[in-house]
C-alpha cells in the first residue's frame, strides 16, 4: 500500500485561501482524521487529493504517483475512492446498480462483446456481482439491495454513499463527513463499518469529521485544520492537549 | 427446491447468471417471440396495400431513429435536437455510395446490408464530431450545439451540388436471394428487412444496458461529479452517447433511402428532428421499451388525424382551414398531454400492466 503525501499544498479562490501550505502524510492502513470548525478546510483538502480541485501551488504524490493535476477519474484508478459529504448517489438507480457502477473500471471486456453479451461479458459481470454481493453484505444493505435510492432514509444512503466508495476497491478510502445528520445508532453502525474497513478489508481512512467524540476514539492520527492553516497534529492525545487546537475549538480564555 | 420458470412468483434466482437474464419469466420470453413470430407472419395471411405498408415501414425505421434517441436523450439525458440530421447523415452517406458508384452498381443493390451498416458507421462518426461539445457544456447549452448541428445540415445539403441542393438523389432497387425486388413487393420486403434490424438492435441495446458500456450513460445522466469519482470520463462518456445514437441514426437513415429510393432534404429537417424527440418523449424516456411504443402511437396518431380532416373537409368550410390545421394542432396537444400527465410515457403504462400480472395469481 502507498504513502500520501500532501506537500506545501495551498489552494487559493480569488483572493481567498482556502489552504495555506497544508503538509500532511497519510500512513498506510490507518485512520487519519481530519478536523476543523466550520470552513476550514477539510472538505478542499479532500476535494484536492481526489481531483476535484487542483491546488494553486504545491505538490500531492500518492507513492510514486502524482495527483497534483490528474482529474478524478484517473486518481479513481489508482485505488483512491471518495465518499461525498452531500450525497452523490445516482438518485434514479437502485442500490444494486450504484454499486455496480462503481466496479465500471474491473469490468474488462470490450464494447462489441458488451454489445453481443458473449459469455466472457457474462462471466465478468457475474465475477462483479458477487463482489458486489459481498460489500452489500458488508455493509448491511440486504434489505435495500434493489430498491432506488432516491426512496432511502438518509441515514441509509449515507451508508450507501460508504458502500460505493468501497465497491471501487479502493486501498485508499476518503469518507466525508459519514456521520453528518445521523442519530446515536446509526453513527454506531458507521464507526463499527469504518473499523471493519480498517481491520478486514486492510484500507487506509481519511475521516473529515466534526463529532470529536468519534474522531478521539478511533483515530491513530488526527490532522487539525483552521481556516486553511494546518494548526496542529498526532495521535489523539497529543491534539487535545495542543493549545491551539483548544483555541480554534473552545477559544481563547 | 425446484423454481418455477413461469411465473414471477416463487421465482428465485440461485446464480448471479440467472439474474442477468434478460427475461424474468419463461412466459415474458414466450410471449415476445410469439410477438415477434406474429408480425413476421401476418403479412402472409392478410392482404395489405401497398400505401398501408408504407407507413408500417416508417414506423419500424422510425424506431431505429428513436433507439438511438433514447440512448442519448432519454438514458445519458442529453438532449439533442439534430437527431434528424444524423438520421439524414446516414440517408446521404448511402445516397452518395449510389451516386459514386452508380445507382444500380452492384455494391448498392446486393451488398445493402453492408451499405446500411457503413451508413450506421458514419452517422457514428457524426454523433461523435457533434457530441464534442459535450466535454464542455451541458444542459441547454448542449442541445443549442445540436440544433447548430442540425442546421449546418440542412444548409450544406441544400447549397452542395455534391448532395444535388436538396433534390432527391436517387437509389437503385435492391436485389434478394428472389432476384430484384419490384415494385409490387418493394414495400413488403422493406417491412422485413427493417423489422429484422428493428429486433436486431433492440436485442443489441438491451445487451448494453445491462453492461457497462450502459451504465455509465444512465450515470453521467443522474451525477456525473460522481460518475467522474467512480472512474468514468463524463466527457468521452457523453461523446459516446452521442456516438451511439448517431450510430444507430445512420442505420434508420440508410433504410429510409432505401425504401423511398432516395434521399430528399425534406425528410431530415428540425420539424422532423422535433417530431423524434415528440416520440421518444411519448414512448418513455429512458425506457426500451418506449423506443417502440413512441413511433407506432406518434405515426398512427398522424395518420388517424389525417383521415379525421380529410373526413371533416366534408361539412367544414374550406376557407377556414380547419381541417388542415387539425393536424399540427393534435400533435402538440398530444404532447402537452403527456407531459403533464404522463411525463414516463407509455412504456409507463406497460410497466403498469406488467406489473398487475406480475403477482398473478396472488393479490399482492
Amino acid at each position: 500500500m502507498n504513502k500520501l503525501t500532501v506537500s506545501d499544498v495551498t489552494l487559493t479562490f480569488g483572493g481567498l485561501n482556502a489552504l495555506t501550505s497544508v503538509n500532511m502524510t497519510i500512513e498506510p492502513g490507518l485512520i487519519t482524521s481530519i478536523i476543523g470548525p466550520n470552513g476550514a478546510g477539510k472538505t478542499s483538502m479532500l476535494n484536492c487529493v481526489s481531483g476535484f480541485y487542483h491546488p494553486t501551488s504545491g505538490e500531492i504524490h500518492y507513492g510514486e504517483h502524482r495527483l497534483t493535476h490528474s482529474s478524478p477519474h484517473e486518481i479513481s484508478i489508482l485505488g483512491i475512492a471518495r465518499a461525498f459529504q452531500n450525497l452523490e448517489l445516482f438518485r434514479g438507480l437502485s442500490v444494486l446498480d450504484n454499486l455496480l457502477l462503481a466496479r465500471h473500471k474491473h469490468l474488462d471486456y470490450s464494447f462489441l462483446s458488451a454489445f453481443f453479451y458473449t459469455p466472457k461479458t457474462s462471466r465478468i459481470e457475474a465475477e462483479n456481482r458477487a463482489f458486489v454481493e459481498d460489500i452489500i453484505d458488508f455493509m448491511e444493505l440486504e434489505p435495500y439491495r434493489k430498491q432506488l435510492v432516491g426512496n432511502l432514509s438518509y441515514g441509509v444512503q449515507k451508508r450507501v454513499e460508504v458502500a460505493r466508495a468501497l465497491t471501487l476497491g479502493p486501498e485508499l478510502l476518503l469518507l466525508d463527513e459519514p456521520m453528518a445528520g445521523m442519530n446515536i445508532e446509526e453513527k454506531e453502525d458507521i464507526v463499527r463499518f469504518i473499523m471493519d474497513i480498517k481491520q478486514e478489508r486492510n484500507t487506509t481512512v481519511v475521516l473529515v469529521e466534526h463529532d470529536l467524540g468519534v474522531v478521539m476514539d478511533i483515530s491513530d492520527q488526527i490532522y487539525v485544520l483552521d481556516f486553511g492553516e494546518l494548526i496542529g497534529s498526532g495521535t489523539p492525545e497529543a491534539v487535545s492537549k495542543n493549545e491551539r487546537v483548544i483555541e480554534a475549538y473552545i477559544g481563547e480564555e | 427446491m425446484a423454481t418455477n420458470r413461469w411465473l414471477a412468483t416463487g421465482n428465485f434466482f440461485t446464480t448471479y447468471k440467472e439474474e442477468q437474464r434478460i427475461f424474468l419469466t419463461n412466459i415474458d420470453r414466450l410471449c415476445l417471440w410469439l410477438l415477434i413470430a406474429a408480425l413476421y407472419a401476418w403479412p402472409f395471411f392478410v392482404e395489405t396495400s401497398n400505401k398501408g405498408m408504407l407507413v408500417l415501414d416508417n414506423i419500424l425505421i422510425a424506431m431505429v431513429a428513436i433507439l438511438g434517441l433514447n440512448l442519448v436523450t432519454g438514458f445519458a439525458g442529453l438532449i439533442s435536437i439534430g437527431h434528424a440530421a444524423f438520421v439524414g447523415v446516414g440517408a446521404y452517406t448511402t445516397a452518395l455510395i449510389a451516386s459514386g458508384l452508380g445507382t444500380d452498381h452492384v455494391f448498392l443493390t446486393h451488398a445493402w446490408p453492408l451499405v446500411i451498416i457503413i451508413s450506421g458507421l458514419v452517422g457514428a462518426v457524426f454523433g461523435g464530431i457533434v457530441g464534442l461539445p459535450a466535454l464542455r457544456l451541458k444542459h441547454l447549452y448542449l442541445a443549442i450545439a445540436t440544433l447548430s448541428f442540425q442546421m449546418i445540415f440542412q444548409w450544406v445539403i441544400n447549397f452542395s451540388k455534391l448532395f444535388n441542393q436538396g433534390q432527391t438523389m436517387s437509389v437503385g432497387r435492391v436485389f434478394w436471394l428472389t432476384g430484384k425486388i419490384g415494385r409490387k413487393d418493394h414495400y413488403l420486403f422493406w417491412y422485413f428487412a427493417v423489422l429484422t434490424i428493428v429486433v436486431i438492435s433492440g436485442f443489441l441495446v438491451r445487451n448494453l444496458l445491462r453492461t457497462r458500456y450502459g451504465r455509465c450513460l444512465v450515470a453521467v445522466r443522474d451525477n456525473d461529479r460522481a460518475a467522474d469519482a467512480m472512474g468514468m470520463h463524463p466527457g468521452f462518456t457523453k461523446v459516446y452517447a452521442f456516438a451511439l445514437a448517431g450510430f444507430f441514426a445512420g442505420i434508420a437513415g440508410s433504410l429510409h433511402c432505401y425504401l423511398y429510393r432516395g434521399a430528399g432534404i425534406e425528410s431530415f429537417t428540425l420539424h422532423q428532428s422535433i417530431s423524434y424527440l415528440a416520440m421518444a418523449i411519448v414512448g418513455g424516456l429512458g425506457t426500451l421499451s418506449g423506443s417502440f411504443f413512441g413511433p407506432a402511437a406518434i405515426r398512427l396518431l398522424d395518420l388517424g388525424v389525417e383521415n379525421l380532416s380529410s373526413w371533416a373537409t366534408n361539412f367544414l368550410p374550406s376557407t377556414m382551414n380547419i381541417a388542415t390545421a387539425l393536424r399540427p394542432l393534435t400533435f402538440g396537444l398530444v404532447i402537452v398531454l403527456f407531459l403533464m400527465f404522463e411525463p414516463r410515457g407509455i412504456a409507463n403504462w406497460w410497466r403498469i400492466i406488467k406489473s398487475y400480472f406480475k403477482l398473478w395469481p396472488f393479490k399482492y
